[in-house]
């Protein structure tokens, strides 16, 4: 599994990082979430899922 | 297939300043949710009303075409736009009542103000103030929690926030108060205009004495200093900044809390369990800002013609957007009138959603958290006395409580 911002969607629900805070990180310029791994390890990918279904904005992208 | 129908279909008599509103508003959306998910109010110069959560948030992010840019025609005294129904004061919030491309320079300089990492350092703050305030009442065993605790703690992080004096945290916080919940109509609100411009002149005093002093870490202070697209931030920016941060800084998260230590008074399993399990405090933060929706809703100005489900807005038509009924949509959330405080996933829109949401939830939740935290720490048995509290009557602009006395054991002060 992998996943990606879309950073055109994102504007900092922060909601991605409550969920997954191994795999998503917040920008300390403007809050915005970014992913920090390449490849979601096999234990995180139930909490991506739930990362992708608490976004308001639809900007978490798993594939 | 239905055809799209010309003209305001779908009348309602909406009116999210009236008290009717105030006490009815889960019924009137959950209603306009299943049978007219947008219809069109005849109240205060007319405007649509979207309730369902997919059209609330594909609107907000339509930010092309439904703007929030404000005007003021000074020589008629005609505010005109904006994100506010009615239109409020002539002063244009910064960043919120901008489009693009201004938004983006307006925005992006202050948003390092407001980051995670930012709100962050000023947590040990926020829990000096909460500290500060209940050792006040601690050995009494009584307090107003809005007059005494809920109100002060988050004006006075604002008042720091800007680089306003600490000491006049209660004359802004209570001017902030009185221009949202007092009706337009009330003979009241003539007084509360005039606080209103006080807090107006005193954040123009201050802006121009950072001017002339070295530069300060406090927001009034950076836009004296600042540079916006390469040239200095004007008086006129700075006001309406201020202003703005100050509408969202010290009225919202007053709200939420409030209503919080009422939900957890008339539910005492409940706040067992907070107090038992602490680690419950991210998504119950987040489920009671999802159910209270402190902010209940915007509005956006519709700039050219645009269809919707079965609706046709037109441009110059004003659009109400209740965040506070799209986290009650069944379509998005199970049992979205019950408050559980593990829920998650958590999709709400409590602080907005597109380009215009919330600068300062980071801020928001560090505040609450501080203050719930030694709440529940320090007066776990409080009793609200909900007979003697009032709320808001307007809430559809912040939904609060004007006050809320409560009673608990004595305890002991922290600071000495």
């Amino acid at each position: 599994m992998r996943v990606r911002i879309k950073a055109e969607r994102c504007v900092g629900h922060a909601m991605c990082y409550l969920a997954a805070p191994e795999i998503f990180v917040l920008s300390d310029e403007d809050g915005r979430a970014s992913v920090t791994v390449d490849v979601v390890p096999e234990e995180f990918q139930e909490a991506v899922r739930q990362a992708a279904r608490s976004c308001p904005e639809e900007a978490v992208d798993i594939y | 297939m239905q055809s799209k129908l010309s003209g305001k279909q779908c009348p309602i008599d909406h009116d999210h300043e009236s008290r009717a509103y105030a006490s009815s508003w889960p019924d009137q959306y959950r209603e306009m949710r299943s049978e007219c998910p947008i219809a069109w109010s005849k109240n205060h110069g007319g405007y649509w009303v979207a309730s369902r959560y997919r059209d609330i948030v594909a609107i907000a992010q339509a930010s092309d075409v439904f703007r929030s840019n404000k005007t003021y025609d000074a020589e008629n005294d005609v505010v005109k736009g904006g994100v506010l129904i009615p239109p409020g004061t002539s002063v244009r919030g910064l960043p919120i009542e901008t489009d693009r491309p201004e938004w983006d320079s307006y925005r992006s300089f202050i948003n390092r103000k407001f980051a995670p990492k930012a709100s962050e350092v000023r947590r040990e703050r926020v829990r000096h103030f909460t500290t500060e305030m209940i050792d006040r009442v601690i050995e009494t065993g009584k307090l107003d929690f809005v007059h005494d605790l809920t109100g002060p703690v988050p004006a006075m992080a604002t008042m720091e926030l800007m680089g306003l004096p600490l000491e006049e945290w209660r004359e802004h916080a209570d001017a902030m108060h009185e221009i949202v919940f007092l009706p337009k109509e009330s003979e009241e609100f003539g007084k509360a205009l005039e606080r209103f411009n006080w807090v107006y002149q005193r954040c123009a005093e201050e802006f121009r004495r950072y001017r002339e002093l070295p530069e300060e870490d406090n927001l009034l202070s950076y836009f004296a200093h600042g540079q916006i697209d390469g040239r200095p931030v004007t008086e006129e920016e700075a006001l309406g900044y201020a202003l703005n941060i100050l509408a969202g800084g010290v009225d919202t998260t007053t709200s939420l809390t409030t209503h919080t230590l009422v939900y957890l008074y008339e539910n005492p399993e409940e706040r067992e369990r907070l107090i038992a399990e602490p680690e419950l405090l991210p998504t119950a933060r987040e489920e009671l800002v999802r159910y209270f929706s402190p902010m209940h809703g915007i509005a956006r100005n519709v700039v050219e013609d645009f269809d919707i489900g079965d609706v046709k807005m037109e441009a110059g038509d004003r659009v109400f957007l209740p965040w506070s009924s799209g986290n009650r949509d069944p379509e998005i959330f199970d049992e979205p009138e019950k408050i559980d405080l593990a829920r998650f996933p958590n999709r709400h829109i409590a602080f907005g959603a597109g380009m215009h949401r919330c600068i300062g939830s980071f801020m928001a939740r560090v505040m609450f958290e501080e203050m719930l935290t030694q709440i529940l720490e320090r007066m776990p048995d409080y009793k609200v006395d909900v007979s003697a509290a009032e709320r808001y009557p307007s809430v559809g602009t912040i939904n609060g409580w004007i006050n809320m006395p409560a009673t608990f054991t004595p305890g002991k002060k922290r600071l000495v």
